[in-house]
């Protein structure tokens, strides 16, 4: 071979081996590998020019100094990396580590560091050659991974959220996820007949319709289901899935459950609650809300609330001024001078009014709104009831005190009849004694000779209960004395009549007796003593009752005014008619035809129409029965 | 005051005034009269078999006069009863009337009816009274018989003659002529006739 040829081969290979160096470099430099040798004879190392850079240093020709070397070490693998060299050279293991290194400027490095031990064929080490990789960046990438890793699995833990992933290469479900179902990690995800066995089995038709729907059309869900657990225990889960599409090509199914077992009966119990109280604020009319009065804003308004100002609970934002603005607007002033009262002395208020419905009926309201002081002014929270009924109640109790006030007067007028056979017996004992007495006294002055002295007795008795007889008349009269003066007051006629008709209803219907009326609504009010007025159709009907008590038949009560500016009462019935004498008679006082009767009834019945300036009179019907009329005048002319 | 045997007329009233006046009327034909306010006074008064009578006012303080009239009667103590009353009526005069009552008078009633009404049931009442001795009598006789006398006395009564009487209580004729004898001579008796007419009243009677 020629020199120059030879030469011309040295200079390619000299270039080839500059370059194989170079791109040996320039991998070195892209893998982060740098390399050494360790002269164990000399005990010099050549560090490549990459391993230089690992360590933050400049490249050197040189052996870099041992002790530098070490120095850069991490002081706390320092140890750890030099006795596993040392265990190197005495054993055939070839050290394979990772350890930090400290670069001049402070950064901490992670290497991986290789070694090889080479020896003679004495087997005496005189060489280790290794590599050194940064892999700094790999390792904080891992170590995040692996970070993230624990944060993802338990966050799962924590939030009870298991995540799932469908795709080629299989089904995977997270830890998390096998606790949530209770099924054991070991066996494996289920398959999807396993998975639909756990599904509680009122919500299993539609969670497989659901499955089916996803991988048909590639969408996802959100869907709670119940599970039983292999443990028997029901679990709400929430599913959430979503499609993998990748590059328009569905790729599989991701997802997560959580166990919102806690959340969903907490909600159910809410929403039970909510329907309580909805259920009680509607049976009892009672709404709830929350607002600030100053500012006008609701914070809460039951559906309720909105009921009693009759709107439909599903109505939209309805404003606190347009609750306010139904109040009747004979009650506004009061209600907002009590509200600003209670409202700038920061105090609990309860308040009475009337609204206006939207389709105007009015209803009583009561509010009761209580201010926290530690709330902003004006903020109050309350409720709000519909106490109409209670108001009308109370009128109607008010009226029915007054009716059993004025039939306890109509009673003690009715015991008139007891009232005179109890007076009777007072004045016929003492008229029977004196009577008695006066007889004897003839009979003792008839004897021979007259005994004067038991003459004398029996006419000092005579006296003395004739006496009596006359005191037991002074009293009765002392007694009617004190009655009340009439009382008149503008009377409805119908009213009246309806009253006294469900008063004698009882004693109607034990005698077979139907009470009828026919009063025009549009009868004018007349101006009486409403108890006198009463105890008139009192003596009426229950003649008119006792007529039929036998046939039993109808009572039938009219009242239309006639011409003379009148109103003409007339009381009908189908008893026995009228006696065969004069009808007038019938009204005098002591008049009677009945066993029990007192003779009273009608003739106290003319007194009182006659004091009105009425009048009244019978007259027999055309079939069976009589028929009572009296006036009264309209324009109630007092002839007290 | 009054003779032994004189009759007595009883007033229950709780009037003072007719109280009085009623027992002066009684005492004014002869009479002799006690008064009383209440049923309850009149029960504590001891009572002699001498003839009288009750005026009895209908309303009294404590119980009715007829729910009295028949407490006297179911007590046994038999005393004709006048009312009177102030307040009466049909009805109630009837039932006094059913229950023995002599009279039943309204006040204020005349004076002669209420004495006429007394001198009757005064009558009655003594009338009861021999009617009751004449059974006392009979009937103290009636216990002087021996069980055999008394056996007899109902055969002869029933109609028995003589020989079917011995067939009977299986005594000869002889015996039985000798109790019959006894009976007719201890009762008094005059003939069968009359020994008839003394059973009747015995057995009309109670017992005593």
């Amino acid at each position: 071979m020629a020199a120059e040829d030879v030469q011309k081969t040295l200079e390619e290979l000299s270039r080839e081996l500059q370059e194989s160096k170079a791109r040996l470099e320039e991998a070195q430099r892209i893998a982060q590998v740098g390399h050494y040798y360790w002269n164990l004879i000399e005990n010099r190392v050549i560090w490549s020019d990459e391993l230089y850079r690992i360590y933050g240093l400049s490249p050197q020709k040189d052996p870099i100094d041992m002790a530098i070397c070490r120095e850069m070490i991490h002081p706390e693998d320092r140890e750890f990396v030099f006795r596993t060299a040392e265990e190197a050279l005495h054993s055939e293991a070839r050290p394979d580590i990772e350890h930090r290194v400290v670069r001049p400027d402070g950064e901490v490095r992670t290497v991986h560091a290789l070694g090889t031990v080479k020896r003679d064929a004495s087997g005496r080490p005189y060489e280790m050659f290794g590599t050194v990789q940064d892999i700094t960046e790999r390792k904080r990438a891992e170590e995040a991974l692996q970070q993230t890793q624990i944060y993802l699995r338990e966050g799962q833990r924590l939030a009870r959220m298991g995540s799932w992933a469908f795709n080629d290469s299989g089904l995977y479900w997270s830890d998390e996820l096998y606790q949530i179902f209770g099924l054991d990690p070991g066996n494996g995800a289920p398959t999807v007949e396993q998975h639909l066995a756990i599904i509680h089995p009122q919500d299993r038709a539609s969670m497989a319709e659901t499955i089916q729907t996803m991988f048909q059309q590639h969408c996802g869900c959100d869907i709670t289901k119940r599970i039983v657990r292999p443990d028997g225990q029901l679990r709400y889960v929430r599913c959430v899935a979503i499609p993998v599409i990748e590059q328009g090509v569905f790729k599989g199914l991701r997802g997560s459950a959580m166990d919102v077992t806690e959340q969903e009966l907490l909600t159910q119990e809410l929403r039970r609650q909510q329907a309580y109280l909805a259920e009680a604020q509607s049976l009892t009319h009672v709404g709830s809300w929350a607002c600030n009065f100053l500012t006008g804003k609701m914070f809460h308004l039951s559906d309720e609330a909105l009921r009693l100002y009759g709107f439909d609970s599903d109505s939209p934002g309805i404003s606190f001024e347009r609750l306010y603005n139904a109040t009747h607007p004979e009650d506004e002033p009061a209600l907002r001078e009590q509200f600003y009262r209670a409202i700038n002395a920061r105090k609990d208020y309860d308040l009475e009014y009337r609204i206006y419905r939207p389709d105007g009926t009015i209803r009583c309201l009561r509010s009761l709104g209580h201010h926290d002081p530690a709330q902003e002014i004006g903020e109050y929270i309350g409720i709000t009831m519909d106490i109409t009924e209670r108001k009308l109640s109370e009128a109607e109790h008010e009226k029915l005190r007054q009716l059993e006030a004025d039939l306890a007067h109509i009673n003690r007028v009715n015991m008139m009849g007891e009232l005179a056979a109890a007076l009777a017996h007072e004045i016929k004992q003492p008229i029977a004694a004196s009577i008695t007495s006066a007889n004897t006294c003839l009979r003792w002055l008839a004897h021979d000779p007259p005994n004067l002295e038991r003459a004398r007795a029996a006419a000092a008795r005579t006296e003395r209960e004739g006496n009596r007889a006359a005191d037991v008349i002074n009293r009765l009269r002392s007694f009617y004395k004190k009655g009340t003066p009439p009382k008149r007051e503008m009377v409805d006629m119908r009213a009246v009549i309806l009253e006294m008709a469900a008063l004698l209803q009882t004693e109607a219907i034990r005698y077979s007796v139907a009470i009828h009326s026919a009063v025009d609504a549009d009868t004018p009010k007349i101006l009486v003593d409403r108890v006198q007025l009463q105890q008139v159709f009192m003596n009426l009907m229950l003649n008119a009752i006792e007529a039929m008590k036998d046939t039993g038949g109808a009572l039938t009560i009219t009242a239309r005014p006639n011409s003379q500016g009148q109103i003409v009462v007339s009381i009908s019935d189908t008893g026995v008619g009228l006696p065969q004498e004069s009808t007038e008679q019938i009204f005098d006082a002591f008049h009677t035809t009945k066993p029990e009767g007192t003779g009273m009834g009608l003739a106290i019945t003319r007194s009182i129409v006659e004091s009105h300036g009425g009048r009244v009179w019978a007259n027999a019907n055309q079939g069976a029965g009589a028929t009572f009329h009296f006036t009264l005048p309209v324009e109630g002319e007092a002839h007290a | 005051m009054k003779s032994a045997g004189a009759p007595t007329v009883f007033i229950i009233d709780d009037d003072r005034g007719m109280r009085q006046s009623i027992q002066d009327l009684v005492e004014s034909v002869g009479l002799h009269a006690e008064s009383f306010a209440t049923s309850g006074e009149f029960l504590k008064r001891k009572r002699t078999n001498d003839p009288s009578c009750l005026v009895l006012d209908v309303r009294l303080p404590q119980m009715s006069g007829l729910d009295f009239q028949r407490q006297l009667a179911e007590s046994g103590m038999q005393i004709p009863i006048i009312f009177v009353t102030a307040h009466g009526d049909v009805p109630m005069s009837v039932r006094a009337l059913k229950s023995g009552a002599v009279e039943f008078l309204t006040k204020p009633f005349r004076d002669q009816d209420l004495l006429d009404a007394i001198q009757q049931a005064l009558q009655r009442d003594r009338a009861e009274q021999e009617q009751q001795a004449e059974i006392n009598d009979l009937q103290e006789r009636y216990g002087a018989l021996t069980a055999r006398e008394q056996q007899v006395m109902a055969l002869v009564v029933s109609g028995m003659l003589n020989k079917q009487i011995a067939s009977e209580i299986g005594a000869s004729e002889a015996t039985v002529k000798i109790h019959r004898g006894n009976v007719m001579r201890k009762m008094q008796a005059g003939s069968v006739v009359d020994l008839v007419r003394m059973d009747d009243k015995l057995k009309l009677s109670p017992r005593k």
